[in-house]
């Protein structure tokens, strides 16, 4: 069996989304569990993915032409999956900060997490901190992750997180931020969880937040 | 006579057209959203087919057109100091400004990285005052300076320390039309301003074909007062433009002619710039770059289009990525400005910026000053006549002389060479008599001796006065 899934990897890798869904199916139909599948075949290659687009050997529209293929996979395997429960691998909030409309940087944050599995509510641009809140309590995801690209702007993620507290909800969310102007000294100032410079890192960052 | 005129030429006369046809139809049946009401009702009664609900503006052909034949093909960025104007005409000299808008510095004595403040801004204006390389001025921002109403403070502070003209940055409508009244009482009123418009504007369409309300605000207001604009057309290829630098052109030019509609039918005339400023996505972070070969090709290219267009063109010059002032920033600002200047570029954007455009370093304005008139030397070309090819002077000095002491070395001596005074040709011995100095630390010197010495040509009292009055109640309309 671990023949095949080395197939499903290389085909997930080379982004042939059919194959890896027909794979997928033939795989179920050989009697092999839907985790199995999952963590083996699929999450299996999106980590050797994952490990050479930090190397720089793979480029951004080829991860998210392998995140493509992967989701061929789990939309085959999801009724399995949500059966036991094991549908989501989580759930993250995203918005470009209040007065702030650059999303380029948050829509490409966007995509990467997607392709990597986890499930996204994108509030757009100019999100107010009872925005942020409101989200949270309506959607209970597991963190929230804001962009700012001004230097003006980036107040606004402390007032966000100023409302979690006051809402009694910042314990039950990790905030991640990240922006060109933004920094890792700025986010321990404000009592942010983490920061992540590029949309790479923010992957890598939730995964580990996750976990 | 001079020599020609070295453009570079990507593009042949067919391709050109190809790209201005490809435009036409994408206008046409792809159109552009517009987030603006008025802006669609106005496009619709110009003859857009206007979808509300989408916001889609669907323009013909015959409206580009119209709104083409308009278009000014030269027009002047006044300077507070008429001397300082800076003529921008199609096969003219190229000038030049700095890039604008970041926050963050270099520290001129510690080299440590941090925010850019209130009393930095006045250093850096006085710089760029004095420096010849740098033409005109756009805004840096002290990050302890109030955030409403920043834009203002800094457009006061730039009155009172240059007297080049002045490229402005506005946060919101709001700001921009007192911006605008601001110039208006330097200028002497709202009718000299339109005469000699002392401040300039840019502003950029979101990619891909994307008006904001405020965008389309800031094109009308620019034609109501008669304020040159920058129509800044920045697709980031493979990210908000196509991954291919023919792509990447083609919207880019076709988010271009939009602009042009959207300013030219409401004012006829108007002043504005092709600014042709492609990016591209580093497809391994996803950060937008700002040196990259590519970059200076497509820029190349979109300065051809502007000139079958027949507008001036505002290009990247000195222009990169680098975290400091070192050889890899030197290394693409060098390459990025002499392509634009090549290219027949007439304002070369960029000088003292750096990472992403957060940064901004006074000894990269000092090395940009020199970049840049390097690339103005460049473009200039050489004369040729009888006198200047020296035929005579040749067989005076015959096989095996030299021409050290001739009449016509001494005569055309100053003229002919761009001097430096950044750059080290000499002996080593001299240099480390010197100190052994690099480029940086000469850039640096030269910095810290005009920010100590440079006095700009001060604002007359009176208008300082009612420019102080006009600030104080601007800012308390804006807090309300
Ligand atoms: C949640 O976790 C995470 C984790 C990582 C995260 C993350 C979240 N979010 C981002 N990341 C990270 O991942 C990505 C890489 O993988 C990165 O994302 P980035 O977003 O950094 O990178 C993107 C992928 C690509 N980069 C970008 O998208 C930004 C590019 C530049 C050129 C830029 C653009 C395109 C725009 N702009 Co604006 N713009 C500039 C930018 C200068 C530059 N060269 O970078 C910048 C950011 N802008 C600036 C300014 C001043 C402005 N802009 C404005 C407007 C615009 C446009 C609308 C024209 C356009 C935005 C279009 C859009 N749809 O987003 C205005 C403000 C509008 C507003 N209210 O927001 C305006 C105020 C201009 C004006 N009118 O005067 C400057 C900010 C200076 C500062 N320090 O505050 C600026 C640096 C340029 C400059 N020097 O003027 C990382 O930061």
């Amino acid at each position: 069996m671990s023949n095949n899934f080395e197939q499903m990897q290389k085909d997930l890798y080379d982004g042939k989304f059919s194959e890896v869904e027909a794979a997928t199916k033939t795989a179920l139909d050989e009697g092999m569990g839907a985790q199995d599948i999952l963590n083996n075949g699929l999450v299996a290659g999106m980590e050797i993915v994952g490990r050479d687009f930090k190397s720089g050997e793979l480029f951004i529209p080829e991860v998210l032409m392998c995140a493509r293929a992967m989701h061929a996979g789990l939309e085959v395997l999801r009724p399995l999956l949500a059966e036991s429960g094991a549908a989501s691998m989580g759930k993250i909030i995203l918005g470009t900060v209040t007065g702030d409309l650059h999303d380029i940087g948050k829509n490409l944050v966007s995509m990467m997490l997607q392709g990597a599995g986890f499930d996204i509510v994108d509030l757009g641009t100019d999100v107010k901190p009872e925005q942020f809140v409101a989200a949270v309590r309506d959607e209970g995801a597991d963190i929230i992750g804001m962009s700012a690209m001004l230097t003006t702007t980036m107040p606004s993620m402390k007032s966000t997180i100023t409302a979690l507290k006051e809402a009694g909800i910042r314990d039950k969310v990790k905030v991640i931020i990240g922006g060109a102007p933004v920094t890792s000294k700025f986010a321990e100032e404000i009592g942010a969880d983490r920061y992540a410079p590029d949309a790479g890192a923010a992957v890598d960052t939730v995964r580990e937040l996750l976990v | 006579m001079k020599t020609l005129k070295p453009y570079l030429k990507y593009l042949s006369d067919a391709q050109i057209e190809e790209i201005n046809e490809g435009s036409m139809s994408l206008l046409e049946n792809t159109g552009i959203m517009v987030d603006h009401q008025e802006g669609l009702e106005f496009l619709e009664k110009h003859g857009a087919k206007v979808d509300y609900q989408t916001k889609r503006a669907r323009i013909p052909r015959k409206l580009v057109t119209r709104a083409l034949e308009t278009v000014p093909d030269r027009f002047t960025l006044a300077a507070r100091n008429p001397e300082k104007d800076c003529p921008l005409i199609p096969g003219g000299r190229p000038y030049s400004r700095n890039g604008g808008g970041a926050d963050f510095t270099i520290d001129l004595e510690t080299g440590e990285f941090r925010p850019l403040l209130h009393a930095d801004v006045k250093e850096y204006y006085k710089l760029m005052d004095a420096l010849e390389g740098i033409s005109f001025i756009a805004p840096v921002f002290g990050q302890d300076m109030p955030v409403i109403g920043r834009d203002i403070l800094m457009l006061r502070e730039a009155f009172g320390n240059t007297d080049k003209p002045i490229h402005l940055r506005a946060f919101t409508g709001e700001s921009l039309k007192l911006m605008f009244e601001m110039a208006a009482i330097v200028a002497g009123g709202k009718k000299e301003l339109k005469e000699r418009p002392i401040v300039s504007l840019l502003e950029a369409p979101i990619s891909p074909l994307k008006f904001l309300d405020v965008t389309v605000d800031a094109l009308w207001l620019c034609g109501e007062y008669g304020i040159p604009l920058d129509v800044c057309v920045m697709p980031i290829a493979g990210g908000t433009g196509p991954m291919t630098m023919a792509g990447n052109l083609q919207l880019l030019n076709t988010e271009f002619l939009a602009g042009v509609v959207i300013s030219q039918l409401a004012n006829p005339g108007a002043p504005l710039q092709y600014a042709a400023r492609p990016m591209a996505m580093d497809m391994r972070t996803g950060f937008s770059m700002a040196g990259s070969v590519e970059l200076g090709m497509m820029a190349s290219a979109g300065a051809q289009m502007a000139r079958f267009y027949n507008v001036p063109v505002s290009l990247h010059g000195p222009w990169s990525d680098s975290m400091s002032h070192d050889g890899q920033s030197i290394l693409e600002r060098t390459y990025m400005n002499t392509m634009a200047a090549l290219s027949g570029a007439n304002v070369l954007v960029g000088a003292g910026m750096m990472q992403q455009s957060l940064v901004i370093s006074q000894e990269q304005l000092v090395i940009d000053d020199e970049i840049n008139r390097i690339a103005f030397r460049a473009v200039e070309g050489f004369e040729i006549n009888e006198e200047h090819l020296a035929a005579e002077v040749i067989d005076r000095v015959g096989p095996g002389g030299n021409f050290v002491a001739d009449m016509h070395t001494y005569k055309f001596l100053r003229s002919e060479r761009f001097e430096t005074k950044l750059l080290y040709h000499n002996s080593r011995e001299s240099w480390e008599e010197g100190g052994s100095t690099t480029l940086v630390d000469r850039a640096k010197e030269k910095a810290l001796i005009i920010i100590k010495e440079h006095q700009p040509n001060p604002l007359p009292e009176d208008l300082g006065k009612e420019l102080d009055e006009f600030v104080s109640k601007a800012l308390k309309s804006l807090e309300k």
